[in-house]
């Protein structure tokens, strides 16, 4: 079966700089990849030409069997990427409600037209997103009663969940996931991931996760690419990438290990 | 009290702003600038003071009838009646807007004790009217009773004989209308309805009204009022660009003159093309809508300041091109060179210069015929129509898919972007909706002023309606009506009747004191006055309360950080926050 996402020889530099360098690999429909690596290996800038917001100045990445360097980040949220933020960007002064619907609007059709006289295709298509959205709202574990809350208002966790819901509310065949558990206290990351293994799970869905958390990433993904300064060191089980030197050398060599979380070693971060 | 400091600096800084602001006005003097200050610091002192609610909303709101009554008195009493109602029915709001009740039997309470203070302070008023104000104005305390008699009808019918007999029944009157208008509007507000059709028909109710009354007190209110209005539909229009979507537009004038132009040279003399208004009122805002467009194509890639600088010039020149279309003496011609070669093209007057395009036909309608400069009434409830059908689609447009893509735009460009929302298609449908709506004011403000010349568009307009949207609150509807009644009240109707009030005092005491009027000016040129105003306005309401009058509860949170609780773990986050996505 060809592979869903496939980066061909992806380079991105920005001025002398070259924050990814020569990047090929593949994601198989149906898989949860975990990406990790220390801080500044280029990991949000994958990320970042898989969406759109960068163009690759080298290299191929072809989605579903389709080129998207160059694609608007709007369009290759409607061929099927939704994605997270590493820093939270939600509709900070929009509702709950409002951001996941906010996340449908590239699923719905109704043109201005249909906007201003509420044509019952229109109305029809409002109630079910709204339906959609509480939905999904639910599902992350968001109540009924946080819909209506402004997006900024929310606890930390929770809003990291709404931006789960705003992603995949766009109906993603990829769901991209941005250090879903950054800066949160362990028994919120332990709620998040108990939320990536269900949508893992329930959904038809495939995953990349970009993780500092290792036990978050070694638990829960199938298979592991390991980027250090912007080159790809490793790829392949958790257990082997664990034990890989090149990356225990990476990490080593960032002087993070001690600190665990944002950057610690992976064979020694049992916490 | 922790906050004494905040209410003396509120005042305080109310005070000497509006003293400022009135001393530089020609025909006011020290002593009104000083009293004026002392109702601008007594409203601000009201605003932040630690009164039940219910009595602060009466004050607030019946200061402006009282102002209203006290400045419009000395011609024409009867505006206390349309005063009373409109201040009972603020109150009604104001009250309900700080302290809502889902009773609504208890709303009503609260809204009918609102509403009564409201009335009865602008029944207050007339009192102060009779034996101070009007006296000092050449106008006996008897006089102005009569007066008052004859446009309160009922007074006149039920043969109150004294002075005090139409004062006190005045007074009663305008308490028992603000009390009943304030309970049915907090009755009607604390139903769960989604649209509130009562609520909708309580204000309505004086807003259909008052050309009645004002035609039966002779008032001629209506002057005033349109051009207000018109003001607040630009104004909303002007709100879809700066609040819902976020552009900072400074040059939306340009389309309101665009809107009035097309109606001009489609409907008039000028250019020999004289189409029906009800046409001309659909292609004037499909042009404007069209320029809106136009525009917010080459500002794709613009965001916040640089976005400002490209409309104001925008603003700018189009006022320069429809004066420069005018044309040079009749049969001239223009030489252009193209590759060397001289073209001479023919001087055509599209936009008559200078002078403008004088006059334009009014609409017409089979029962009513040609609307008569004279009768403002039927311009009246064309421009509410026109008015709440601009409400009602803003309305929709809000609450939809096109709506949300604004918002979400405003909130975050590229997490926007990144959720399917295609950014360009957005910007430009905000620009031309937002365009669109000014075309319809354009059109109506060319044929209810039978004339346009191109300074009427200047860049003072579109400042003014942006100072309308921030006072009020940006992307919140009735706040942007709220800030535009009190900006262009006071433009149009407070400030310069207040100034006429007391050039007759003045009058009144020079003649007394047999010296000469000479030094009473007369109304000058009030341009520098009011863009003072607007300037003060802005920088006040920036300092004090940077979300607008009524903020849309979306920003209110984004504006105070010190109110809302952060997470400390938020703190961490943004410590590691990405460089690359953070810009
Ligand atoms: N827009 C940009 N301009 C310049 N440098 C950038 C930009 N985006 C990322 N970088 C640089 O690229 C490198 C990789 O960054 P990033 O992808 O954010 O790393 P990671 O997500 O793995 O921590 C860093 O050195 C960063 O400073
Ligand atoms: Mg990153």
């Amino acid at each position: 079966m060809a592979p869903l996402l496939q980066a061909r020889g992806i380079t991105k530099r920005f001025g002398g700089l070259t924050a990814v360098s020569d990047v090929s690999f593949e994601i198989e429909k149906g898989s949860i990849v975990g990406l990790i690596g220390p801080n500044g290996a280029g990991k949000t800038t994958f990320f970042n030409m898989i969406t759109g917001l960068y163009t690759p100045s080298d290299g191929d990445m072809i989605f579903n069997g389709q080129r998207i360097n160059g694609t608007k980040p709007s369009e290759v949220t409607k061929l099927g990427i939704g994605r997270t933020f590493q820093n939270i960007r939600l509709f900070a002064h929009m509702t709950a409600l409002e951001n996941v619907l906010v996340g449908q609007h590239c699923r719905m059709h109704t043109g201005l037209l249909g906007t201003l006289f509420r044509t019952p295709s229109m109305r029809a298509e409002e109630k079910a997103a709204r339906q959609k959205a509480f939905a999904l709202l639910e599902y992350v574990g968001l109540g009924r009663n946080s819909a209506d809350e402004m997006a900024k208002n929310l606890p930390y966790g929770d809003q990291r969940r709404l931006e789960v819901a705003r992603a995949l509310a766009t109906d993603p065949k990829l769901l991209l996931l941005d250090e879903p558990t950054a800066g949160m206290n362990p028994k919120e990351t332990d709620a998040l991931t108990e939320l990536i293994y269900r949508v893992r799970d329930e959904r038809d869905l495939t995953v990349l996760l970009i993780e500092h958390d290792m036990k978050v990433v070694m638990g829960i993904s199938e298979r592991v690419t390991v980027l250090d300064r912007g080159i790809k060191i490793s790829e392949g089980l958790p257990r082997e990438v664990q034990t890989d030197p090149k990356v225990v050398e990476a990490y080593l060599g960032t002087g993070h290990a001690a600190k665990g979380k944002g950057g610690g070693a992976p064979v020694f971060d049992k916490a | 009290m922790p906050n004494t400091k905040r209410y003396l600096t509120t005042g305080g800084v109310g005070f000497a702003v509006g003293t400022f602001f009135l001393w530089n006005y020609p025909n006011l003097g020290l002593g009104a600038a000083l009293l004026g200050g002392l109702v601008i610091a007594a409203l601000c002192l009201l605003y932040s003071a630690p009164l039940p609610d219910m009595i602060k909303a009466g004050l607030i709101a019946g200061m402006f009838g009282a102002v209203m009554t006290i400045v419009y008195g000395t011609h024409k009493p009867g505006v206390a009646i349309i005063a009373g109602m409109l201040s009972g029915l603020g109150a009604g709001l104001l009250a309900f807007q700080r302290s809502p009740q889902a009773n609504p039997k208890k709303a009503a309470i609260l809204g009918a004790e609102a509403g009564a203070i409201a009335g009865a302070w602008t029944g207050l008023a007339l009192f102060v009217m009779a034996f101070v104000i009007a006296p000092a104005a050449g106008i006996s305390a008897g006089d102005f009773a009569e007066h008052l008699s004859e446009t309160v009808i009922l007074a006149d019918t039920l043969g109150l004989g004294s002075d005090i007999l139409i004062l006190l029944f005045a007074f009663g009157f305008s308490t028992l209308t603000g009390a009943l208008l304030g309970a049915a509007a907090c009755a009607a507000r604390s139903l769960p309805l989604r649209p509130n059709i009562p609520l909708l028909a309580v204000i309505a109710l004086p807003v259909l009204l008052i050309p009645l009354i004002d035609r039966a007190g002779n008032l001629l209110l209506l002057d005033a009022l349109i051009p207000i209005y018109i003001f607040i539909l630009l104004a909303l229009g002007l709100n879809i660009v700066v609040g819902y979507a976020g552009l900072l537009d400074l040059g939306y004038a340009a389309f309101f003159a665009i809107g009035a132009y097309t109606t001009a040279m489609l409907s008039s003399p000028h250019l020999g093309i004289n189409l029906s208004f009800w046409l001309v009122i659909w292609v004037a805002a499909a042009v404007a809508a069209i320029a809106g467009l136009t525009l917010g194509a080459p500002t794709l890639p613009l965001r916040g300041d640089y976005l400002a600088i490209v409309t104001l010039g925008f603003g700018e020149i189009v006022p320069i091109l429809f004066r420069s279309l005018g044309g040079g003496p009749p049969g001239g011609t223009l030489t252009l060179r193209f590759f060397g070669m001289p073209i001479g093209i023919e001087q055509v007057d599209l936009t008559g210069g200078n002078k403008g395009i004088n006059p334009i036909s009014p609409p017409h309608l089979p029962l009513i015929g040609d609307f008569e400069p004279s009768n403002k009434i039927p311009w009246y409830y064309l421009l509410i129509v026109i008015m709440g059908l601009a409400i009602f689609f803003i309305n929709r447009l809000r609450d939809s898919r096109q709506g949300r893509a604004w918002m979400a735009m405003r909130e975050d460009e590229l997490a926007a972007d990144a959720m399917g929302i295609n950014v360009v298609r957005t910007k430009l449908l905000a620009f031309s909706m937002g365009a669109m709506f000014s075309g319809f004011g354009g059109a109506f403000y060319g044929a209810f002023i039978g004339a346009i010349f191109p300074s009427s568009f200047d860049f003072s307009v579109s400042i003014i309606l942006l100072c309308m949207v921030i006072l009020g609150g940006l992307g919140n509807m009735t706040g942007v009506i709220v800030g535009g009644l009190l900006i262009q009240g006071a433009d149009k109707m407070f400030i310069p009747k207040g100034a006429e009030l007391f050039r007759r005092i003045a009058e009144t005491k020079a003649r007394a004191e047999d010296t000469s009027t000479v030094g009473v000016s007369a109304l000058q040129d009030l341009t520098q006055q009011r863009l003072l105003l607007f300037g003060i306005v802005l920088v006040v309401m920036m300092l004090v309360r940077p979300e607008g009058l009524l903020p849309n509860e979306r920003r209110k949170a984004e504006l105070h950080p010190d109110d809302d609780t952060i997470n400390s773990n938020s703190v961490a986050a943004e410590a590691e926050a990405d460089p690359s996505l953070a810009a």
